[in-house]
């Protein structure tokens, strides 16, 4: 098969355009309603893949502490670590914790939430 | 004759890469003497470690308001009241990174390159303290501390 140095540009020039769009990190509305006083220690590290194809991983022995709640569940931020998801653009992101699962990211600049899909269960203790 | 060329070239580029950086004085050289936020507000370090796409030095702007630019080896800085924040480049694409800062916080902002169409994109990815505060050791200032 001859393969033209035209179509090997163009290949080449949609390849790179394809790498270079990202999709937007999936966001919802939702509103937080402010708590304290509950926090857990995460014993083992979760790897959670994004739907933009970029993945964020919560380390082990990293401490969370509550910082309210949404509609679909508790948001814990930690100190240890810096927690961002990245699409197009880059979001700061704390974790949505319902029924010791992950279920998505609250996003506190943006004020929403991202889901993850499908839930990860978490390894917690107090 | 072509090899030569190339090999001159890869030897070549990187000396002009690094004559493109800053000569300001070394963060680690600084970091004693470098005042400390006023409690009521935290800071921001901004930083770029690649010589990659040297030429390419926007603005960095923080919530619309340029800080600074993207200088290779560089490092820089603003102090600013808590609140949510947003990094933008001017580049070819504007990639944003948002996130908040407390008081009394500090936060570590390096400057990527990546890839872009006709020119490299210079973005923002916020870091861990640590790997903030080793990596920025050896960045020379750029500029005067900017409050936006």
């Amino acid at each position: 098969m001859i393969v033209s140095r035209r179509f090997l540009g163009v290949f080449g020039i949609v390849a790179v355009l394809v790498a270079s769009c990202a999709p937007l990190v999936v966001q919802e509305p939702t509103q937080l309603a402010p708590g304290v006083g509950k926090s857990f220690r995460l014993t083992r590290a979760t790897e959670v893949p994004l739907s933009t194809g970029y993945s964020t991983t919560l380390r082990a022995n990293t401490r969370w502490d509550l910082v309210g709640t949404v509609t679909q569940g508790e948001v814990y931020r930690t100190k240890d670590q810096v927690v961002t998801l990245e699409g197009a653009h880059i979001h700061e992101g704390y974790i949505v914790v319902n029924q010791g699962a992950l279920v998505g990211f609250y996003l506190p600049v943006e004020r929403t939430f991202s889901p993850v899909t499908p839930t990860k269960a978490l390894s917690i203790e107090p | 004759m072509k090899i030569r060329a190339i090999a001159v070239a890869a030897i070549a580029a990187p000396m002009l890469l690094a004559a493109c950086a800053t000569s300001g004085a070394k963060f680690s050289e600084m970091a004693t003497s470098m005042s400390a936020p006023k409690p009521d507000t935290g800071r921001i370090y901004f930083y770029r470690t690649t010589v990659l796409g040297a030429a390419l030095q926007p603005a960095v702007r923080l919530n619309g308001e340029v800080v600074g630019k993207a200088v290779p080896r560089g490092f820089f800085y603003a102090d600013c009241p808590p609140g949510s924040y947003q990094v933008a480049t001017e580049t070819e694409v504007e990639r944003k990174l948002t996130f908040t800062l407390d008081a009394g916080q500090v936060r570590y902002v390096r400057l990527s390159v990546s890839m872009g169409f006709w020119v490299g994109h210079v973005y923002g990815e916020l870091v861990d303290e640590a790997k903030g505060q080793e990596e920025i050791a050896d960045m020379r200032y750029t500029g005067a501390p900017t409050r936006p």
